[in-house]
């Protein structure tokens, strides 16, 4: 852990991670604007640009070499596209978007130069130039037409050059823009002026003139095009930046053509490259942030809790002392410092909870590329709609969820949206939609995964289970259609029969609840026959820490999250009735199903006239009242895994340190539902623990 | 957890430059077990226990050891020895098993043994029908001269503790 080529290793995968995120979302963008038939967004083609070239750079430094000839042949390609020079089209789109999977795979590799991979990149490479350099037909060129001045025309760069033509023959008219800026904060200034002008007006390049300007400020000429009339953009701009003027297009062409493609190099440092501003960028971008592993994270977690431990070690030494009048004054003020203390690290344990937040943006974008391509090999049209992408969650979980969502994803397309065809005949508009929501309810975040397609049959399901003999027929007699839908969770009820290169890779419904059970979730699903599907999965914000209901099962304390609990009640053993040998209550009316902790535990329950208690718990669409002896109280208290070889023993999701090394179990509510639910007319009677 | 345990036992210690293995030798009912000191971590005083209740019998329970959640198994139980009149934990010793830190409860650490290479009979010599964790057995001498010579089983700690359910 401490080498530090590791370190520097795990950086540059990193680094060249969110590279290729940033490559994979900005392909979407384009590929929307395309799709839509809207010229492409020059800077967009110029972000695209900009990652894979700083994806070279460092691949190169650490000698990832397959990585970097991908990058470098895809650079030319983007090269040819931003001056012109090729038109953006399908094969181009898929190759660019191919790239993005083969930079993941060459990135996950153990061996970055390994040479079997050697084959594929070069055939790829093939393929990338190919495409590349088909020019656009030529024109005469417009340049010519207008009065920009040879002065001008001979300083800019090839890609001005090209975009003042693409400008020009796109019927934008062409303005001058003279701003006085301050010299010391031009940098500033100019990315200002980027961002007012980015939706009215394109900046070509600017100039420092001749005249105007002192020693603390510098007049530019901006070269500007622009679609919005004269009149608008001198509203817009003159007073604030400076003055206005069009440049008019010409009956007769100057008689000297500049000369277009040489830079003269004297002049070249007036003219900030786009390489420059790559540099300034990324280098702004280290100095604001900085990357932290997540296991430092968790370390930091630990020295909180322990602090929280020693907080209450030294109330409890404090107690201790009360009653002794000497020390009354003193006490009070101890007191009053304590709860200072406490909100302090209230404060610290937050804040940490806070850096661990990122958006679920971060996995949904990775969702757009997978929808495109399935929709892609499947024929089908998918819009994907997403909303929530701010929600922020604990980054585990988020990692932990990109494979269960994606599998959900991928059932959508797969088994939800109908073909094209049947979509028409039905009346349904071609284009499918799937839509990928999250929201904040509770102390949980809620993620739907919903599609406009066939939806589930749930008859044809309860007859797969039970020919499957997962189920035998008499029960699914009783099955109501909810819990037909539910079947489709049974471990292999989707098998090898309808597998398909989308949804069915060994993976199926059961480990996506399994999955989102182990991280402390739910799933539900709600299907309507004809209309579409909708798989809810409700999960806590965050793992690390929870607020927990600590209760007394015997002589033990457990502690149960409290993101799970409704409410707590007094247990009546008169008010207990059985259905088909399950206990229940009624509460408010309602039939409330009951589970006693003490036998499910093997513990002795403590004195049965004592007063216990009913904690009503709520998962998903079901609840369940667990008895349990006593309330202790509430606390916040981080769970600790249980490790591997306790793993496997089924109700609890870890410990908890409560002072004093005192240890409480976790009740794995999620878990301790889908038994009870899940597992047969009885819980599994337990043998009484030595 | 430590990374690289040693998961081949019996290494000889380098500082001793004779090949002399080093070896944490604990009672168990009335045998005495030998762990390589190349896998334990730590010998501690019993810390306050809680049970996990639907765990098999050989786990005794969870005990916290400087903020980490260790899983406490009883080596006695374990090794399905006979125990008369047992007396409550004596010693745990944490033990390394590669992917996890395990906490074996024994009755008492007899003591730290440096092994001649000469005191070791390994299993694969023997006859007796062994289970695999274990290695082997050494005899020490008894430190009163009367009596006989101790024999130490020698355990394999992966072998016996990974991969336990």
């Amino acid at each position: 852990m401490s080498d530090p080529r590791d370190n520097v290793q795990q950086e540059f995968l990193a680094e060249a991670q969110e590279l290729v995120e940033a490559l994979s979302r900005d392909l979407l963008l384009l590929d929307e604007a395309h799709q839509r038939a809207e010229r492409p967004d020059s800077s967009l083609i110029n972000e695209i640009f900009r990652s894979v070239h700083t994806l070279k750079g460092i691949a190169g430094m650490f000698g990832y070499k397959h990585v970097g000839t991908i990058a470098h042949a895809l650079e030319d390609l983007l090269d040819d596209l931003r001056l012109g020079r090729t038109d953006i089209g399908g094969p181009l789109l898929d190759v660019l978007f191919d790239s993005v999977e083969r930079f993941q795979r060459l990135l996950a590799l153990d061996d970055p130069q390994a040479p079997e991979e050697a084959a594929g990149v070069d055939a790829y490479v093939v393929a990338v130039r190919s495409i590349g350099a088909q020019p656009p037909a030529e024109e005469g060129d417009p340049l010519n037409q207008y009065a920009i001045g040879s002065a001008v025309l001979s300083v800019l760069t090839e890609y001005e050059e090209h975009r003042l033509r693409a400008c020009i023959r796109e019927g934008m008219q062409l303005y001058r823009l003279r701003a006085t800026f301050d010299l010391t904060a031009i940098d500033d200034s100019i990315e200002a002026l980027r961002d007012v002008v980015h939706d009215d007006a394109e900046i070509i390049t600017y100039l420092p003139s001749l005249e105007g300007g002192n020693d603390e400020s510098i007049e530019l000429v901006v070269l500007l095009a622009s679609r919005v009339p004269e009149t608008e953009l001198k509203a817009h701009f003159e007073g604030q930046y400076g003055t206005v003027e069009a440049i008019e297009e010409q009956k007769h062409p100057p008689t000297v053509p500049p000369t277009l493609t040489s830079i003269p190099p004297g002049s070249q440092s007036l003219l900030p490259e786009p390489e420059d501003e790559t540099a300034q960028a990324s280098l702004r971008s280290l100095a604001n942030s900085v990357r932290v592993d997540i296991r430092k994270l968790d370390d930091l977690m630990n020295v909180v809790g322990e602090l929280s431990l020693v907080r209450s070690a030294v109330g409890r030494a404090v107690a201790g002392l009360d009653g002794d009048p000497k020390y009354r004054q003193s006490l009070r003020e101890l007191d009053r410092l304590g709860r200072g203390f406490e909100r302090q690290l209230f404060e610290l344990r937050t804040r940490i909870l806070d850096v661990r937040m990122v958006p679920l943006g971060q996995v949904f974008s990775k969702f757009a590329r997978i929808v495109r391509q399935a929709a892609r090999e499947h024929d089908k049209q998918v819009r994907l709609v997403i909303t929530g992408a701010n929600t922020e969650m604990d980054k585990l979980i988020v990692e932990e969820l990109a494979d269960p969502l994606m599998h959900l994803v991928r059932n959508a397309i797969d088994h939800g949206i109908e073909s094209v065809e049947t979509r028409m005949r039905l009346a349904k508009p071609a284009e499918g939609t799937l839509a990928l929501n999250a929201y904040h309810k509770g102390r949980n975040v809620v993620i739907e995964v919903e599609d406009d397609g066939g939806g589930m049959n749930a008859q044809k399901l309860r007859e797969k289970a039970v020919s499957r003999g997962l189920l035998t027929a008499e029960d699914s007699q009783d099955l109501t259609r909810q819990g037909m839908l539910d079947l489709v969770f049974l471990p292999g009820l989707s098998t090898n029969a309808e597998v398909t290169d989308l949804s069915g890779r060994g993976v199926g419904m059961d480990v996506v609840k399994t999955n989102i059970l182990r991280m402390g979730g739910v799933v539900s699903i709600a299907s309507e026959h004809g209309i579409g599907t909708k798989i809810t999965v409700t999960l806590p914000i965050t793992l690390a820490i929870i607020r927990a209901l600590i209760i007394k099962v015997g002589a033990r304390l457990f502690a149960l999250p409290i993101s799970a609990v409704r409410e707590a009640i007094p247990f009546a053993p008169r008010d207990v009735h059985t259905i088909q040998g399950r206990k229940v209550i009624t509460m408010r009316g309602e039939t409330l199903p009951i589970c006693d902790l003490a036998p499910l535990f093997g513990l002795r329950a403590a004195d049965q006239q004592a007063s216990r208690f009913v904690i009503v718990c709520e998962m998903g669409n079901q609840e369940l009242g667990f008895v349990v002896d006593q309330l202790v109280g509430q606390e916040d208290v981080i769970i600790k895994s249980l490790g591997p070889t306790l793993s496997s023993v089924c109700g609890f999701a870890g410990a908890a340190d409560l002072g004093n090394q005192k240890l409480a179990l976790v009740l794995d509510a999620p878990a301790l539902f889908s038994e009870y639910f899940d597992g047969g007319e009885a819980l599994p009677s337990v043998e009484a623990h030595a | 957890m430590t990374a690289g345990a040693q998961r081949a036992t019996l290494v000889p210690d380098p500082d001793s430059g004779d090949g002399t293995v080093p070896v944490v030798a604990v009672l168990a009912g009335s045998e005495i077990y030998g762990f390589p000191l190349s896998a334990v971590r730590e010998i501690l005083m019993p810390p306050p226990l809680t049970e996990v209740p639907r765990s098999a019998e050989h786990f005794l329970g969870v005990i916290a050891v400087r903020g980490e959640i260790i899983t406490l198994v009883d080596l006695p139980t374990l090794l399905k020895l006979e125990v008369l009149d047992r007396q409550p934990l004596g010693r745990v010793i944490l033990v390394d098993v590669g992917d996890e830190l395990i906490g074996v409860a024994v009755d008492r650490v007899v003591q730290v043994s440096q092994l001649q290479p000469d005191q070791i009979e390994y299993a694969s010599a023997m006859s007796a029908d062994l289970s695999e964790y274990v290695i082997g057995v050494a005899r020490i001498p008894s430190e009163s001269s009367s009596a006989v010579d101790q024999m130490v089983i020698l355990i394999d700690p992966g072998a016996l503790l990974g991969g336990l359910t």
